[in-house]
């Protein structure tokens, strides 16, 4: 515990900590540029220069270990020349683009100019200039504006696990770039252009659109995938510009990825922005009272059992629970949130919820992930197996799709007979998971959602029961849940929390779809669902709710405009179980509403009086349907029971991931133009390469 | 037959005919007196005035009824739409109906009542009503409050106004104006009643709500007062009866202390010119006093305005009363009536 | 004696009386009026009238959509949307003036880092809609192709002040 003097005040940080971490214990802030706390240290900016007693020169605080009795003074005369003199240089070569430049407003060159800076320069030769880079349809690059702090190099090569980007020259002539001309094949890249201090690096779909100081600002939680990344929506007027990540250590610390940071300009394309009822096989433009009452129309006098809902993957919580109480009040236990099939079990809640936490993958030393890409089904999560690998001591094991996933892993086999023979310990990995002390095993929806997926889950989890993956009651007392399933849905752990699973006797989606096709099922309510084949709904009389026209909206019979993520109060569960509020950063287009007040007012035209008129009595009902819901934020550990099915047969086809295209797994991606540029770019063009990918 | 026509028709018409002929003139009157405002106050400011529609502006007039009468009228919402209506026109009408009683020459009067002055009084008094209802029918803060600055306002000046009229009556010994007029003929009343000339100008302002008494329009503090959330011809009628009224307070001027149609001089060539002329010469020349104190003097404060009713035109109204009642009375000058 | 002198003064309204006095002797002082649309008071080169975006010799517009103006205009009368141009450079694909909420202060052209958002010398500009009083892009840019000779010869003359 070194002990050191800063501005006159004694301080005691920990050991190991730069001298500039020490001056931010001390609250003295220390500009910087290259200085990232969650990337390596490559103390070139000189940015953060610092005067220290019996140092005849001032010494680069990123990169000085504090040591005991150092006394730092960062405002005295020696420090701010020095801090001027490098700014000074800095600015030499850093065109005067403020005026263009779409960091202007939120660059951190342009701050600290004001504080550092010289009004006027006494630079007379000629300026640098360096040839943009293309770096793909996301990262639009201006790299004269490059101050060569090099954070975009060290995210790549560390974080995001790409090593694409580098420096050629030195000094004056140092060029960051990919070597040869190829896009950044990243999922992650887009947070380069966070890291970027100057504007050298900025975003190419938002691209001169709007300045920092025009958005307002909500913050909320993202429904790409599962993981619940929060995000800062940035929106202008009615309109949302931008996502940026928010900071969450527990999920996705401060990166999000780009399927979840550009898909924002899908939220204005192919939106539904007024019912439609179907007459004589077109869809035409309706009124609200007119869509209901062809549903009315259609529901009247049906028995429960010829009717059935899907919930779709990007659902909030306050519409599943009133669907729900809908589904119930007309009596039918056909109702499931399942869209993929994946045979989850809602009985037990530590059956399909990633226990270990993402954070805790930290803590893990041994990881197996089975019938997982977690790349393109969760990218956060992916980047925290990265940074635990790069920790070292830990062992990866895949069983399934064999991708690359930026870190070194043990392929152990394609499939079930693979998983069967590890679960009775007669494979090599065995030993390690064995010896393992925290070990832990990633069940992805591409092992579950199989007609099998039953027995993979109850082969899993006799795998994480006989390993010792589950070990004690709660986390605090040492226990350690490594049993983890990986969703691809944002709606799912809700919609399994909430029970939207087949009643008695009720059917499940591929019931659902066989019932239509054979004329059981009359009506079919469809939340939001698109990832369904629905050539099989037959004849029957669809309803779909939701804002994109994606494929169930071209088979519905009545559309119901719904509300995109960004346009509504919802609550989402994450795969950890952890239960997290998104607020509204704009209004929804047209005559869209709030998903679950259309869904309260259909019932009230069909006659059932719903107990709720607020979004604070719907929450209300989610708590009472599901306790969890009432504990925003927190992790509700959860009890480990009996699910899946152990004495059926695991078949031996290989494990395919359920996401083939990263960009495109929801109607937002397929609607938006840069997932479309980014396929182009990354899937298309590389599987016709090689054909592995995706 | 006969007898309606010599004892209803013919009379009905004569009055009719009577009526137009003073009302007409008296509306020109209003339309030029407008102008006549803009181009003094304008000269005072070193300005032109209007010059661009007509002849030196002289159609300027016209041109602004044409616009007012163009625009839309607009009744707002929250108003009483019966009352905010009848608001103008009570004011309009109000100030045209006290011009029955003005005697214009010798025998040249539509009424000539022998309690002129009283009905003189009741009408400009009654003025008040109109503003009343139009700043509590508009529904709005800043025509309330000018309303009740205005009531207030009148209640107070016309109390020293009936004082000042009690002394010229006094001197006349009659309630008819026609007589109060004859009774100037040796000398007009301003001469010895000068103080009470004064009192009655400066409490004509106020009744009239000139400048410097406008505060119920105070456009610096209330916008416009009363008159906020009038419009177009509602609005119109506002106006033509202010300056009507203006008319009206100039003629009682003239006709009570000015000797009202008589020339300056009962010779030659005063006695040529027609008693009407001199009647309008000496309006005229009141009305300028008017336009003239407007252009000079700033607005009162309305604590000053109440001080100067109360507490300086009140006693000295009275103690005028009883001097010129005890001068009269000592002397013998006392006018003795016949019945 | 003083007590005299102001209450006689009081007694005999001399102070309303004196102000009456003067104002009816500036009843006849010669009249400043200008007679407007025939005559014209002089423009200074700093006059703030009628907004012109202009154009660079070359004939490309000035306005690099920086947006500077939007954000610093108090009556918050500017509309910029922008995005690249076909050639990738950054321009507006929108630029409205409401000059009905206009309070011509002039902190837009002080803003301007290319001089392309001014103020020209013209003040005749009434309409007879409001909705022509919505300045669009295309209108900016005819008023600076219209009124550039007077600009540039304003902003010359005010250069050596600056």
């Amino acid at each position: 515990m070194p002990k050191l003097v800063i501005d006159g005040r004694e301080i005691e940080v920990p050991a190991g900590v730069t001298v500039l971490q020490a001056c931010e214990a001390a609250g003295v802030e220390v500009p910087r540029f290259c200085y990232h706390e969650r990337l390596s240290i490559a103390g070139n900016c000189r940015m953060c220069l610092v005067e220290m007693e019996k140092s005849p020169k001032p010494i680069a605080s990123c990169a000085m270990p504090a040591a005991d009795g150092m006394v730092i003074r960062t405002d005295s005369p020696m420090a701010k020349k020095a801090r001027k003199g490098v700014m000074e240089f800095l600015l030499i070569n850093h065109p005067l683009d403020c005026p263009i430049c779409d960091q202007g407003g939120e660059c951190d060159l342009q701050d600290q100019a004001m504080a550092y800076g010289f009004d006027r320069s006494r630079y007379i030769e000629n300026k640098r200039a360096v040839e943009d880079k293309e770096f793909g349809p996301l990262v639009k690059t201006s790299m004269t504006r490059c101050i060569h702090c090099t954070r975009c190099i060290r995210f790549a090569t560390e974080v995001a696990g790409v090593e694409d980007l580098g420096a050629t020259g030195r000094g004056e002539h140092m060029e960051v770039g990919t070597y040869v001309e190829k896009a950044l094949a990243s999922e992650m890249s887009g947070n380069i252009i966070d890291l970027c201090p100057v504007g050298a690096l900025t975003s190419k779909p938002y691209a001169f659109t709007a300045r920092p100081w025009e958005l307002r600002k909500t913050e909320s939680v993202d429904v790409m995938d599962a993981i619940g990344s929060n995000i800062r929506v940035d929106a202008r007027g009615n309109e949302v510009m931008r996502v940026l990540p928010r900071l969450n250590e527990d999920i996705n610390e401060e990166w999000i990825s780009d399927k979840t940071r550009f898909a924002c300009d899908g939220l204005k394309r192919q939106r539904l922005d007024r019912p439609y009822v179907r007459r004589r096989g077109k869809l035409v433009e309706a009124t609200w009272p007119e869509a209901f009452g062809a549903i009315a129309e259609a529901v009247k006098d049906l028995s429960g059992e010829k009717i059935a809902a899907i919930v779709g993957d990007q659902c909030d919580a306050e519409s599943m629970v009133v669907l729900k109480d809908l589904v119930a009040q007309l009596g039918s236990p056909n109702v499931d949130c399942r869209q993929d099939r994946a045979k989850l079990d809602a009985s037990c809640r530590a059956g399909y919820l990633f226990n270990t936490t993402i954070a805790g993958i930290e803590s893990a030393d041994v990881a197996l992930l089975i019938g997982t890409d977690p790349r393109r089904e969760a990218a956060i999560v992916n980047t925290r197996l990265r940074k635990r690998h790069r920790m070292g001591g830990f062992a990866v094991g895949v069983i399934g799709p064999h991708n690359d996933l930026t870190y070194k892993y043990d392929y152990l086999g394609g499939g079930g007979q693979t998983l069967v023979e590890l679960a009775n310990g007669r494979h090599g990995f065995a030993e390690k998971l064995k010896a393992a002390k925290r070990p832990m095993l990633i069940l992805g929806q591409g092992a579950l959602a199989r007609p099998d997926g039953a027995a993979v889950l109850g082969v899993a989890r006799k795998l994480a029961e006989s390993f010792g993956m589950v070990r004690g009651a709660d986390h605090a007392s040492g226990a350690w849940n490594g049993f983890n399933v990986l969703h691809t849905a944002a709606a799912r752990v809700g919609g399994l929390d909430l029970g939207l699973v087949p009643g008695p006797k009720g059917r499940d989606v591929a019931g659902i779809l066989d019932g239509a096709e054979a004329g059981d099922i009359k009506v079919v309510f469809l939340l939001a669902a698109d990832e369904i084949n629905t050539k099989r709904l037959g004849k029957a009389f669809v309803i779909y709710q939701g804002h994109h026209g994606d494929s169930g909206a071209q088979r519905a019979d009545v559309i119901l405009p719904g509300a995109a993520y960004t346009e509504k109060n919802g609550t989402y569960v994450n795969t950890e179980g952890r239960v997290q509020h998104g607020y509204a950063a704009i209004s929804p287009p047209g005559d869209a509403r709030e998903d679950w007040k259309i869904l309260r007012a259909l019932s009230e035209r069909l006659g059932f009086k719903p107990a709720y008129d607020s979004l604070k009595q719907v929450r209300a009902r989610l708590n009472e349907v599901s306790p969890t819901f009432g504990r925003p934020d927190a992790i509700v550990p959860s009890a480990w029971g009996q699910f899946g099915q152990a004495q059926s047969q695991v078949q031996p086809q290989p494990f395919l991931s359920t996401v083939v295209n990263f960009y495109m797994t929801d109607p937002i991606g397929r609607a938006s133009v840069t997932m479309a540029k980014c396929t182009q770019a990354f899937v298309l063009k590389s599987a016709g390469k090689t054909g592995t990918d995706g | 037959m006969a007898d309606f026509w010599n004892f209803y028709a013919w009379p009905t018409i004569i009055i009719v005919l009577q009526i137009v002929a003073i009302v007409v003139p008296l509306l020109v009157a209003v339309a030029y007196l407008t102008l006549a405002e803009r181009k003094v106050i304008g000269a005072i400011q070193l300005r032109k005035g209007p010059n661009v529609v007509g002849w030196f502006g002289l159609l300027q007039p016209f041109a602004d009824g044409l616009k007012l009468f163009l625009k839309e009228t607009v009744v707002p919402s929250g108003a009483n739409r019966g009352v905010f209506i009848i608001a103008p026109m009570a004011t309009f009408v109000l100030s045209l109906v006290g011009w029955a009683v003005i005697p214009f020459d010798a025998g040249m009067v539509l009424a000539d009542i022998n309690v002129g002055v009283l009905y003189l009084f009741a009408i400009s008094s009654l003025g008040v009503y109109g503003i009343v209802m139009a700043g509590w029918a508009s529904n709005s803060r800043y025509a309330f409050l000018g309303a009740l600055r205005s009531a207030a306002q009148m209640v107070s000046y016309e109390v020293s106004i009936g004082f000042v009229i009690i002394t010229v009556l006094l001197c006349v010994g009659s309630l008819n104006l026609s007589q109060i007029v004859l009774a100037q003929q040796g000398m007009w009343f301003f001469i010895p009643l000068l103080p009470m000339f004064v009192v009655f100008f400066i409490s004509g302002l106020a009744e009239t709500n000139r400048s410097p008494f406008d505060l119920p329009e105070g456009e610096s503090e209330i916008v416009a007062g009363y008159m906020v959330e009038y419009s177009s011809m509602v609005f119109a009628l506002f106006f033509l009866g202010e300056y009507a009224n203006m008319i009206l307070m100039s003629a009682m001027t003239c006709v009570l202390f000015l000797g009202g149609w008589l020339p300056p001089f009962d010779i030659a060539p005063f006695n040529w010119i027609p008693g009407p002329i001199w009647f309008a010469l000496k309006i005229a020349a009141v009305l300028f006093l008017f336009l003239w104190v407007r252009a000079t003097m700033p607005r009162y404060r309305y604590d000053q305005l109440m001080r100067l009713g109360w507490k300086v035109f009140l006693p000295l109204s009275l103690i005028w009363v009883v001097l010129t009642a005890g001068v009269l009375v000592a002397t013998g000058w006392a006018p003795v009536t016949n019945r | 004696m003083a007590f005299l002198d102001r209450g006689a003064r009081t007694l005999f309204l001399w102070e309303l009386l004196s102000g009456l006095a003067l104002t009816f002797t500036y009843m006849f002082k010669p009249k400043v009026t200008l007679n407007y649309p025939y005559e014209k008071g002089p423009l200074s080169p700093r006059f703030r009238g009628e907004h012109v975006l202009r154009r660079y010799p070359s004939g490309e517009e000035r306005c690099i959509a920086c947006k500077l103006c939007e954000a610093v205009c108090p009556a918050q009368a500017i509309t910029i949307e922008a995005e690249p141009r076909a050639d990738g450079i950054r321009r507006t694909t929108r630029y409205d003036i409401d000059m009905t909420k206009c309070i011509y202060c002039g902190l837009c052209q002080e803003a301007c880092p290319v001089d392309a958002i001014v103020e020209g010398p013209n003040f005749e500009f009434a309409t007879e809609t409001r909705a022509e009083l919505i300045y669009t892009k295309e209108k900016l840019l005819a008023n600076g192709d219209r009124w550039e000779s007077e600009i540039a010869r304003n902003l010359a003359t005010d250069a050596p002040y600056r």
